[in-house]
């Protein structure tokens, strides 16, 4: 079958097309305009809308033991987490799998990472992202706060010995990259070290943050995972601590890729009388000035919220000022986390400010292809808010407006209102199309060159931004009409899109009698079997680079 | 062998299915629970419900719901227990309820020693248990027990809180001396580890557990081990919210779920004083259950026992989750979901498989989700 989406504005900066024209698809694949005359099965009329490859989210705490237990912790969260209450009928249902799969495909998405899946829940968050429907998805696996890598990186192993470690990791979890989180904070907090820095070591391993986070990009680099290490820094939050960390993290990168998350929270010095001041300007420029590190933002956005992660030592610091009171601090096997509640206040110095380095750091790296478009849903915000940040991305005057509700104290502290930068659409196709897709290693995503999968985003032109990017015109998942109108009209699945690296023998043995000695558990347990799903087709395997 | 039975004589599969879904069809409100199954079972029940408007619940949430309430209340501190088995150097069990519901734990932690931390690795484990029964063994480590009536352990935390944050404790049931003991000794420690049954002490008194616990975190670390006598609960509560929104114990009735601990419990809807009126029951793993509560009502059963269900209007032969067939279970030890590969595969249909073919003659009474 052959669908002509026809005579809208095409944007795909991978294949260099920005101007009206068709876009041709073919058993859920683009295809070249057809050379014979042969009249296309269906024409979906695009004259006047805009054309884009399915946008991707490459950091979004969708799936897996802490987004559940914040499930289990905000009941009285469910209602409030839907953008327009009342107004469909799945508002009510809740902040759920079915929900996150239906709400991020109406406003075009099409594929979603879950940036933090611990080795143990692997097979818990695959569940949870088998119940997503219709986009595609992704995950992490979280390394280096784990007992082994840091005993190995201790005890001077090869480097054949941790890349084999972690080829298991992932192959076992079946995921797409790697991440490490506060490396080696998580299992300092474990022997009560409260502040944890980049040259500190680990007691007991004597192993210090920036060993396991170079470790760990030299494995990654070396098998060839197309994902750059994901590093979440040292002392998220902490004015100054936050961005002295992040710093020196990007120096460390030593011209290997290197991706930082949420680089917002990082983005804190502790000027002013309030101690806490932007450094944006300072990060930015260091992100410019690194080609080889590439970033995203964790924009803040006002209201009610969740965050969500596996630093446990921040989130043990952070759940002091929890929004209700009330958070949960899992001590689990290398990682650990928290979940802690938080109402980021319009009318907070701290809260505003924390809004405007997000927005300053997305104008002031020049780069669209290395900055990426998240709020590192939920924690700065849920991805419900989009259609809000893509307006202030695209319109100075919503920013203006935005700012000017904000306290005066705030507007002293920032540059943000003499940034005259506005994101095009193109930019915007860059930052959430063509540069995800090549970050993740999945070429044929984010573009709408022939071979690419059908993942189309069909938005109708506003001057009101978060009106155009909130409900898409269509959308197209694998080339089947999902979307129309900004609502779903077809309940599709989509799969896990994974890494299979071959993990070594010697390894697997390994692990079997260490998980077994030393934690009493199977390591089969880390394991998560296609059957165990129970979909027709729930993965996408995509090759490491060679 | 009989697969499905009406009114407890063997029938046709086919027909079983028609008269299962008539029923379902003219019940004004549906419950589906037991939910004894795994987690393609729950899917399917969740599905199903989700389609014919049905309340659901699990016939043992009894067992955790006073974690869950807790929980939701005022937040909590949980531990894996395999890395308080590494990690842990001092551990205190809160009442009786935990060697009965989770023996392998206590002798995981008391055949252990903890190999992980400057403070912790390298000694002996030591143990104090607060409740009537000593621990049977500590291994190499040592073990002090402080009598205590099941209905005084809260008290005494709170006393333990009160003697921590150097406020006057009086001395309550088991004398000021030990309440200043259990506090040296958690103070003391590198990593305390606190294993208590929250079924046992209530949703108030699991408050107060993570209470004492946040305390400690004040100064050390420390953490709890919550036990149950309903993993296969936990798991269907687990699932229940990145389903629903909520941990079971929610209604369709209306459409998009709905969620309400009391209104909604097993225990409320099967006794006939709840708003069902027909209630689909599945029971389908090969460990017995710590036993639900009695059905009242008209039931249809989907069970992996043999023979019909005695006073069944319909009944469904089902293999065991893990045993019949390959499962997904939630599995307390690991702290997360696991695959288990059947034992002997059989030819029995799954829950999952009778649930989705109810869920397909009742298309038509709720439209898809989308
Ligand atoms: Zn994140």
């Amino acid at each position: 079958m052959l669908t002509r989406l026809k005579g809208g504005h095409v944007v795909d900066p991978a294949n260099n097309r920005n101007g009206v024209g068709d876009v041709f698809v073919s058993d859920g694949v683009v295809v070249d305009a057809p050379t014979d005359a042969k009249a296309p099965d269906e024409t979906i009329d695009c004259t006047g809308l805009v054309v884009m490859a399915g946008a991707i989210d490459i950091h979004s705490h969708i799936a897996g033991g802490h987004v559940n237990t914040a499930r289990l912790l905000l009941p009285e969260w469910h209602r409030a987490f839907s953008a327009r209450p009342g107004e469909t009928a799945l508002s009510k249902v809740g902040w759920t799998t079915e929900e996150t799969g239906l709400r991020y495909a109406e406003m075009g998405f099409t594929m979603v990472v879950e940036p933090a899946m611990a080795p143990s829940s692997a097979l818990h968050a695959h569940l949870e992202l088998a119940d997503t429907p219709i986009i595609d998805k992704a995950t992490l696996v979280v390394l280096g706060n784990d007992d082994l890598m840091m005993s190995m990186i201790r005890d001077g192993e090869s480097e054949t010995a941790i890349a084999d470690y972690v080829a298991w990791t992932v192959a076992a979890s079946r995921a797409l990259g790697v991440k490490c989180i506060n490396a080696g904070g998580s299992a300092a907090f474990k022997e009560n070290v409260r502040k944890f820095d980049f040259d500190d070591v680990v007691p007991d391993y004597g192993v210090s943050s920036r060993q396991i986070v170079k470790t760990l990009q030299k494995a990654v680099t070396g098998l060839g995972i197309p994902h750059p290490l994901h590093v979440h820094c040292n002392n998220l939050g902490v004015p100054g601590a936050a961005s002295d960390s992040i710093a020196a993290t990007i120096r460390a990168a030593e011209g290997d890729p290197l991706h930082l998350a949420h680089i917002q929270f990082y983005g804190y010095g502790d000027e002013g009388k309030r101690r806490f001041s932007s450094r944006a300007q300072a990060l930015a420029d260091l992100v410019n000035a690194t080609p080889e590190v590439t970033v995203d933002i964790g924009q803040v956005m006002f209201g009610q919220t969740v965050t969500i992660s596996s630093d446990e030592l921040r989130q043990f610091a952070g759940s002091k000022q929890a929004s209700p009171k009330k958070s949960v601090i899992f001590d689990h096997e290398a990682n650990g986390g928290g979940v802690v509640p938080m109402d980021y206040k319009a009318r907070s110095f701290f809260n505003a400010l924390q809004w405007a380095i997000g927005l300053e750091l997305f104008l002031l790296i020049e780069d669209p292809s290395r900055v990426f478009f998240t709020t590192d849903h939920p924690n700065g915000a849920p991805f419900t808010a989009y259609p809000d940040v893509f307006a202030l991305l695209m319109d100075r005057g919503v920013r203006a407006k935005w700012l000017d509700a904000l306290p005066s104290s705030v507007k002293k502290m920032t540059q943000l209102p003499e940034l005259e930068r506005e994101y095009t659409l193109e930019e915007i196709a860059v930052m959430t199309r063509a540069a995800p897709a090549r970050l993740l290693g999945t070429p044929d995503r984010g573009h709408l060159g022939a071979g690419a999968g059908a993942d189309i985003a069909v938005y109708r032109p506003n001057d009101d931004k978060a009106a155009m990017f909130g409900k898409a015109a269509y959308v197209l998942k694998d080339g089947v009409v999902v979307v129309k109108d900004g609502t779903v009209v077809r309940r599709t699945l989509g799969r896990a899109v994974t890494l299979r690296p071959e993990p070594d023998k010697a390894m697997k043995t390994r692990l079997d009698r260490y998980f077994d000695e030393r934690y009493g558990v199977s390591s089969r347990w880390f394991e998560v079997p296609e059957g165990a799903l129970r979909r027709d087709d729930p993965f996408e395997v995509v090759p490491c680079r060679a | 062998m009989d697969r499905a039975w009406i009114d407890g004589r063997p029938a046709a599969e086919a027909d079983a299915l028609a008269a299962a879904a008539e029923l379902l069809e003219r019940s004004r409100q549906p419950f589906v629970g037991g939910l004894r199954t795994d987690v393609s079972g729950i899917r399917a029940a969740l599905g199903l419900a989700r389609r014919i408007g049905a309340i659901v619940d699990h016939g043992e949430s009894d067992a955790i719901y006073p974690l869950l309430t807790a929980l939701r209340d005022g937040g909590a501190f949980l531990g894996a227990p395999a890395e308080m088995k590494r990690r842990a150097d001092r551990v205190l069990v809160l009442g009786d309820e935990v060697a009965k519901v989770a023996p392998d734990l206590l002798a995981m932690l008391t055949e252990t020693e903890p190999d992980l931390g400057v403070r912790t690795r390298g000694d002996a484990r030591e143990f104090r248990s607060l409740c009537r029964a000593p621990l049977d063994s500590a291994g190499r480590g040592r073990a002090e027990h402080v009598d205590c009536a099941p209905e005084d352990i809260v008290d005494v935390v709170g006393l333990v809180r009160a003697k921590l944050s150097g406020r006057r404790a009086g001395e309550g049931a088991v004398g000021g001396d030990a309440v200043a003991g259990l506090a040296e000794f958690l103070k003391g420690a590198g990593f305390a580890a606190v294993v208590f049954a929250p079924a046992e002490l209530g949703a108030l008194g699991t408050e107060q557990v993570f209470g004492l616990v946040s305390d400690l975190n004040e100064t050390t670390r420390a953490s709890t081990l919550p036990v149950s006598a309903s993993t296969n609960a936990m798991g269907a509560a687990l699932q229940g919210a990145w389903t629903s929104g909520f941990p079971l114990r929610v209604g369709f009735g209306r459409g998009a779920a709905e969620h309400d601990a009391a209104l909604f419990s097993a225990r409320r809807q099967l006794s006939g004083d709840g708003e069902a009126d027909l209630a689909l029951i599945v029971d389908a793993l090969a460990e017995p259950g710590a036993g639900g509560p009695p059905c009242a009502l008209p039931q249809i059963a989907v069970t992996s026992e043999p023979g019909a269900v005695e006073g069944a209007r319909v009944t469904f032969a089902v293999g065991a989750a893990g045993c019949d067939h390959d499962a997904v279970f939630y599995d307390a030890r690991f702290g997360s979901f696991v695959g288990r590969p059947a034992d002997a595969k059989s030819e029995l249909p799954t829950a999952a498989a009778i649930l989705d073919a109810l869920a397909d003659r009742l298309g038509g009474r709720v439209a898809d989700a989308a």
